[in-house]
C-alpha cells in the first residue's frame, strides 16, 4: 500500500483560522514536537557544512539557534522548509520530522512545506508593491477565497504593524522604515497560515526600538506558531527564547574541512546559567567566537 | 572588551575577600573585648564597622554596573549573584561584631560567672573558626572546603544550647541584664556562624550552578 502523500497530510493539519486570538497564552511547548530532526548531515558540493545533528523542536515555542559564525546556523534553518533545496550542490542525510513526516520524502512536495513553514530573513524584503497587496500576494496564489481586507487587517494586526499603516494600505512598502518592513514580511508570512515561522536574524538589520517590537512580537507569536530564530544577538537569544541549541565548528585541518556540530540543546535558561558543556560557556560568556 | 571585564570581576571578587578579612577581624576583636571586658577595644570594633560598611556599598555599586553593562551569564553571571549575596551576608555579620561590642561598651561592669565566660568565648571562637574558612573557601573557590564549612555548622548549635543549659542553670546568680545579654550575644554568635554556612553555599552554588544551595 503506497503511503498517503505528504501534502495531504499536511493540509490535513489543523488550519489557523485567521482572526484575533481568544485562547489564553499557552504555557510551554505541546507534548508532540513540531519537528524531530534525526542524524541529520548537510553537505555542500560534497563538503560536509552541518553534521550529527538530532534535535527536537517544541510546538508554540520560540527555539533559538546560536553559534559564531559558519558554524551552520543558516544551513541548519533552511532544512526545516526545505531551503537548502534551492542552494546548488546541497546535498544532506538524515531526517526532519515535521509532525511526524518526513519532509524529505520523494512525494512531498517542498511548496506545501514552505506554506506550513515560512520564513522571515535578516534583511526585510517587501514586494515592490503596496503594503495591501505584500500582504495578500501569497494569499492569493495559494488561491484564498475569503475576505482579503479581512485577512490583510487580521495579519497586519497580528504583525503589530495594524495601526500604524491602516489609513495608507495603497502606499508602497518600499516607503516603510526598515523595523516596518520586517514587520510587513512578518505579516506577509502569516497571509499564508502557516504552523510553523522560521526567522533568520530578523532584527539584526533594525534599530533598538524596532528589535524590541520584533522580541514583543514574537512573544505574540508564540500563542499561535512555532518559532525557530537564529541569532548572532546572545542577549537576544536570551531574553526570547526558551530553548537554544548552541552550534559550534569542528575542523579537520588535514582535510581543510570544517562543519558545524550541536554541541548542546535545552531551556534557554540553563544554557546561560548553567551550561553543560564547556564550549557554551565560553561562547555565551564571550570568552571566544 | 572582554579583558576589561575579566579585570573588574577579578577586582570585585578581590574586594570581597578584603570585606571578609575586616568582618573575620571584627568578630575576633569583638570576642576579645567581650572575655577581657575591654571597652576600648570594643569601641574600636564598633568605629571600625564603617569600613565594612563603605565596601559593602562599593561592591553592590560595581556589581550592579556589572550587570548593566556586561550582561554576565553562565559562570559569570553566577559569580556576580553570589559576590551580591556574599557581601550581604558579611555586612551583617559585621553589624553583629558590632552589637557584641556594644553590650561590652554599655554592659559596664558586666561579669558574667566563670563557666559562662568561657563558653561564650569558645562559642566565639568556633563562630570565628567557621567564618575564617568560610573566607578561605571564598578566595580559592573551593568546593570540598565550602561543602564541610556546610556541615561544621553542628558544633555551634550544641555549644549554642549548651549556653542555655548553663543560664537556666546559674540563673539565680545572674542578674537579669548579664543573662538577657549573655542570651543575645549566644544567637549572635550563632547567627554568624548561619551566615558562614550561607556564604559557603554560595561558593558551592558558583561552582556548581545547583540552584537548590540558593534556597
Amino acid at each position: 500500500m503506497s503511503p498517503e502523500p505528504i501534502s495531504a497530510t499536511l493540509e490535513s493539519l489543523p488550519r489557523l483560522t485567521v482572526r484575533e486570538s481568544v485562547e489564553p497564552p499557552q504555557v510551554g511547548g505541546l507534548a508532540e514536537p513540531a519537528f524531530s530532526v534525526q542524524e541529520l548531515e548537510v553537505s555542500y558540493r560534497g563538503k560536509p557544512a552541518l553534521k550529527d545533528v538530532t534535535m527536537d523542536i517544541a510546538q508554540r515555542e520560540i527555539t533559538s539557534i546560536i553559534g559564531p559564525s559558519g558554524c551552520g546556523k543558516s544551513t541548519l534553518i533552511r532544512c526545516f522548509n526545505r531551503m537548502n533545496d534551492l542552494v546548488p550542490g546541497a546535498s544532506m542525510k538524515g531526517r526532519v520530522l515535521y509532525h511526524g513526516e518526513d519532509i524529505y520524502a520523494a512525494n512531498v512536495d517542498p511548496v506545501a512545506v514552505r506554506r506550513r513553514v515560512g520564513m522571515v530573513f535578516q534583511r526585510p524584503n517587501p514586494f515592490p508593491k503596496s503594503i495591501r497587496d505584500n500582504v495578500a500576494f501569497g494569499a492569493k496564489i495559494n488561491g484564498y477565497r475569503g475576505n482579503m481586507d479581512e485577512l490583510v487587517e487580521s495579519c497586519l494586526r497580528r504583525a503589530a504593524l495594524w495601526d500604524e499603516v491602516k489609513d495608507e494600505l495603497k502606499k508602497s512598502a518600499l516607503a516603510l522604515s526598515g523595523g516596518q518592513q520586517q514587520r510587513l514580511c512578518i505579516a506577509r508570512a502569516l497571509a499564508v497560515e502557516p504552523d510553523v515561522i522560521l526567522m533568520d536574524e530578523p532584527a539584526s538589520a533594525l534599530d533598538p526600538v524596532s528589535t524590541t517590537r520584533i522580541e514583543d512580537l514574537m512573544q505574540e507569536l508564540k500563542r499561535d506558531y512555532t518559532i525557530v530564530i537564529v541569532t548572532h544577538n546572545m542577549q537576544q537569544a536570551a531574553r526570547v527564547s526558551d530553548k537554544a541549541a548552541f552550534l559550534y565548528t569542528e575542523v579537520d585541518e588535514a582535510a581543510h574541512s570544517r562543519w558545524g556540530i550541536l554541541v548542546e540543546y535545552g531551556d534557554t535558561k540553563k544554557i546561560f546559567t548553567n551550561p553543560s558543556d564547556k564550549r557554551t560557556e565560553d561562547y555565551v560568556s564571550g570568552r571566544f567566537g | 572588551m572582554r579583558d576589561t571585564f575579566v579585570r573588574e570581576m577579578e577586582m570585585i571578587d578581590q574586594d570581597v575577600v578584603r570585606m571578609g578579612a575586616l568582618v573575620e577581624k571584627a568578630v575576633e576583636e569583638a570576642n576579645l573585648a567581650l572575655a577581657e571586658n575591654d571597652r576600648e577595644r570594643a569601641f574600636r570594633v564598633m568605629a571600625n564597622d564603617d569600613q565594612v560598611d563603605a565596601l559593602f556599598v562599593s561592591v553592590e555599586k560595581q556589581a550592579l554596573a556589572i550587570l548593566a553593562q556586561q550582561q554576565p551569564v553562565a559562570r559569570d553571571l553566577r559569580l556576580i549573584i553570589t559576590i551580591l549575596r556574599a557581601v550581604n551576608e558579611l555586612e551583617r555579620t559585621g553589624d553583629l561584631a558590632y552589637n557584641i561590642a556594644k553590650v561590652v561598651v554599655d554592659g559596664g561592669e558586666l561579669e558574667p560567672p566563670r563557666p559562662l565566660r568561657t563558653l561564650i568565648y569558645e562559642l566565639g571562637e568556633a563562630s570565628i573558626r567557621i567564618m575564617g574558612r568560610a573566607i578561605d573557601a571564598w578566595a580559592t573557590k573551593d568546593l570540598a572546603l565550602a561543602t564541610e564549612i556546610s556541615e561544621m555548622d553542628d558544633e555551634i548549635d550544641s555549644l549554642y544550647a549548651e549556653l542555655f543549659c548553663e543560664l537556666v542553670e546559674v540563673r539565680s546568680d545572674t542578674d537579669f541584664h548579664t543573662a538577657m545579654n549573655l542570651v543575645l550575644v549566644g544567637r549572635w554568635f550563632e547567627r554568624i556562624a548561619d551566615h558562614a554556612v550561607n556564604i559557603s553555599e554560595g561558593i558551592r552554588y558558583y561552582i556548581t550552578g545547583d540552584t537548590e544551595l540558593l534556597g
